[in-house]
């Protein structure tokens, strides 16, 4: 089937044709005006003037909180997709094996992943408030706490809620990654590797991991994606205040282009960013690629 | 099959079920609970220690003192000075005289009728009892037996024991923190008056309890100052308890080991699910409390006092049915769209050899490494330019983009799994490839398709950051959007803004565990099975 005679060389085109165009509009047009901004004068109403070389660049980095970003931006990739593959891991071991009420727990497991980051951020806000939020009221109500503690008192503590939330929402969809490769994993060969006498860690690290490694690959990269582009987790728990010092890059550079008017050093930034994006996606696609090669 | 070696530890295990509700018994008669009360309190004012009416009200203090020593009360005496220099340059003084007693009693001795945590603690001795008798008579006659040879009522005897001991072990934190809510969260606060109901009632049973009802009408000024402690004793009861459900696991199983790591397993399952579960219950509750509730500072209650269910109508007339219908419109439209133009590429993909194919692959794979976020200043000029700045339609057609590549790759893949021979007798039956694909191909693939919808649809259901920067008009807001107008800078009405989160969650979450069985094999396809 793959060329009937009868077919003309450009039909394929038009089948990808509305595919192409829904992209090309969309995603592809607003990059190049995102790169010809990055390189025009743009006035603090938003005019758009002539080409002025790299100067939107100059005064992105000269910004007083691009290191503070860029510090924040990182800590909060690494520590949310570092954690939460470990933890996904380890759940997806757990969740993996037989036993009663495990539809229920998966099913349970979802819900985090089903719910809009906005929502979630939310609760998470209500929850760790000191006046009254819930952790406090449940602690004290329970006798577990004799007093309020106040969750959040400097703003590092709130960066580290704030990474905690990032988990709480990454965990099921590693978790859920690592299961589809768990399952495709045949019993007999941890049934040999129990013959010649394979301890648990012995079969964890010689048999799991590497079966079920292209998975967390792909979670690991697209979750590395994901929370990279994450706005509203910090956008609504502290639309980075204290003088940006909770910002990542994303909500930084919101917060520039649309309430401090700085649209020449936003543009800059999300050039920036999307390279830094190229960079992961070039990792991801050749990872993808050799994967079809073998195939 | 009687084996000398199966009786004893068999033995053993009968034995060390005993000792251990042995301990349990010994700790729960023990003293652990220390209280203090000042059962009578004096205020005067204008004394200074040693002058002549300081010495007249000590001795009036004095004697009450005796009389409350004359009922058996230990009834210790003490002063609070409080001395200030006012405005005039002249020292005030008031000196608080209170007559204070502290005893300790035994969780056993706190055991009365009206209180929810002597409740659990007679659960909890009931169940000893019951796990004792099940495990002597389980092995009365059978205890030299391995526990595979056991007879129906002797296994049956014996599994209860352990399931007796592993409720009563699970109870021991229920009823420690339950005593501490009675006796000083739920105390305190009555006695801040913040809560009414039920007040004398419960007072003249704690009157009962800890001053054998000799406090009468000054019960109130007794408990206001009540404080108890627990000794960290209290705590033995795990571990001691522990002894005994291990011991009670091997008098039934056999061995130990099996069973305690699928006590683990549920248990980390059980952390895992409640973890999940809390901020949905926060949500829920929430949602239904009156809005002085969510903002109460003393924390009152786990939920509400009264459930709020105006609330959900309320939010009626806040937009809320408008903005659900205009998510509703942004994801079904963005849907329906990734669809169409999704379904004809991933086919081509799929069926068709032609050039350029790998670089297309890299086109869609790209696209789907840009979240809007990163270009939103873009989106927001072109959408500018095209006029679709603030409304649906531009929403829609953005959401439809970003999902463009998730839906080709996971379509692309179902595609590929199916076997073409179908198709190519359609096609020498006569039906065009768009026939091919219409009548014979998608049926086939519907259980793909499906889950690349409704995971296109919840994506575009919970997008929030390209709505709320090209949304300015208030009728034009999904729901994501939506809901923020309930937490202004200055005022947040929780109550409102979780009824509507419960209202806008619950149908994705439902849709989402529709598919969660395809989830991981659709979300991995793409990038692993290639």
């Amino acid at each position: 089937m793959n060329s009937p005679l009868n077919r003309r060389w450009w039909e394929p085109y038009l089948w990808l044709l509305p595919s192409m165009l829904l992209i090309s509009v969309f995603v592809i047009f607003p990059i190049i005006i995102v790169f010809k901004l990055s390189f025009s004068e743009i006035s603090k109403a938003g005019v758009i003037g002539g080409y002025i070389g790299f100067q939107n660049y100059k005064d992105a980095v000269n910004l007083p909180a691009f290191k503070t970003v860029m510090l924040n931006t990182f800590w909060w990739v690494v520590s949310v997709v570092g954690s939460s593959t470990l933890l996904g891991f380890i759940i997806a071991l757990v969740f993996n094996q037989k036993f009663k009420g495990r539809k229920i727990a998966r099913a349970i497991l979802v819900f985090p992943w089903a719910t809009s980051l906005v929502i979630q951020a939310s609760v998470w806000n209500y929850i760790i408030k000191y006046e009254y939020g819930s952790l406090n009221s449940v602690l004290l109500n329970l006798g577990v706490i004799k007093q309020a503690i106040n969750w959040r008192s400097s703003y590092q503590i709130e960066f580290i809620w704030e990474c905690g939330v990032g988990i709480f929402v990454t965990v099921p969809f590693v978790a859920f990654c690592v299961l589809s490769g768990l399952q495709s994993i045949d019993e007999s060969y941890y049934e040999a590797a129990t013959v010649d006498g394979a301890g648990f860690w012995d079969k964890l690290f010689k048999i799991t991991l590497p079966m079920v490694r292209p998975q967390l690959t792909v979670s690991t990269v697209l979750n590395i994606i994901y929370v990279f582009n994450s706005f509203p987790i910090v956008y609504t728990m502290t639309k980075g205040a204290p003088a940006h010092k909770t910002d990542t890059m994303i909500t930084y550079l919101y917060m520039l282009s649309f309430y401090e008017r700085k649209k020449g050093p936003a543009t800059a930034l999300s050039v920036i960013g999307f390279l830094i994006l190229c960079a992961c996606s070039g990792l991801y696609m050749i990872t993808v690629m050799r994967k079809e090669e073998e195939q | 099959m009687n084996n000398p070696d199966v009786l004893k530890s068999n033995r053993r295990a009968l034995i060390l079920i005993v000792i251990g509700l042995a301990l349990c018994l010994i700790l729960l008669s023990m003293p652990l609970y220390s209280f203090s009360a000042s059962v009578y309190t004096k205020k005067s004012p204008n004394t200074f220690v040693g002058d002549e009416k300081y010495q007249q009200v000590r001795a009036e203090v004095e004697a009450v003192a005796e009389d409350y020593r004359a009922k058996g009360h230990e009834a210790v005496i003490g002063e609070d000075v409080l001395e200030r220099v006012n405005s005039k340059g002249k020292t005030t003084s008031l000196i608080t005289f209170t007559i204070s007693e502290s005893f300790d009693r035994s969780p056993l001795s706190l055991i009365r009728p009206g209180f929810n945590a002597s409740y659990v603690l007679g659960t909890m001795l009931a169940l000893f009892a019951l796990a004792l008798v099940c495990a002597v008579l389980g092995s009365a006659g059978t205890l030299a037996l391995e526990h595979h040879f056991l007879n129906k009522r002797a296994s049956l005897l014996r599994g209860t024991a352990a399931v007796a001991l592993l409720l009563a072990l699970l109870l021991v934190p229920v009823f420690i923190l339950m005593n501490n809510y009675s006796f000083s969260r739920q105390l305190g606060l009555y006695n801040a008056e913040l809560l009414t109901e039920g007040k004398d009632a419960l007072f003249a049973k704690m009157d009962l309890l800890l001053f054998d009802g000799a406090m009468g009408d000054q019960i109130g000024t007794a408990l206001n100052g009540l404080t108890m402690e627990h000794s960290g004793l209290l705590w033995m009861l795990l571990p001691c308890l522990l002894v005994s459900v291990l011991a009670a696991v091997q008098l039934r199983y056999g061995s130990v080991q099996s069973s305690a790591a699928k006590a683990m397993l549920y248990f980390f399952v059980v952390i895992v699910c409640l973890v999940t579960l809390y901020p949905y219950y926060v949500m829920t509750v929430t949602a239904f409390r009156s809005n002085a509730e969510t903002l109460d500072m003393y924390f009152l209650h786990l939920f509400p006092t009264k459930w709020i269910w105006s609330n959900l109508s309320d939010i009626i007339h806040r937009g809320v049915p408008r903005y659900l219908l205009n998510s509703l419109l942004v994801a079904g439209g963005a849907t329906v769209l990734a669809m169409l133009c999704g379904i004809p590429a991933a086919y081509a993909m799929a069926r068709m050899r032609f050039k350029g194919k790998k670089a297309f692959l890299g086109f869609v794979i790209m696209s789907q490494m840009f979240s809007p976020v990163v270009l939103l200043i873009g989106i927001s000029q072109l959408m500018n330019t095209l006029h679709l700045n603030d409304s649906v339609l531009g929403l829609m057609l953005i959401n439809a983009a970003f999902n463009q590549a998730f839906a080709v790759w996971l379509l692309r893949g179902t595609f590929v799994a199916i076997s073409p021979e179908m198709e190519q007798a359609a096609l020498i039956d006569g039906c065009g490839t768009f026939g091919a694909l219409t009548r014979v191909l998608i049926p086939m693939a519907a259980p793909g398709i499906v889950t690349a919808l409704i995971f296109v649809f919840i994506n575009a259901w919970n997008e929030y950051t390209i709505a709320t920067v090209l949304i300015s008009t208030a009728a034009n807001r999904p729901i994501t959007v939506g809901i923020t107008q309930f937490s202004s800078f200055n005022m947040i009405e929780w109550q409102y803004l979780f009824a509507a989160s419960l209202v806008a969650t619950i149908p994705v979450v439902i849709l989402f565990m529709s598919i969660e069985k395809h989830l991981t094999s659709g979300l991995t396809s793409g990038g692993v099975k290639g």
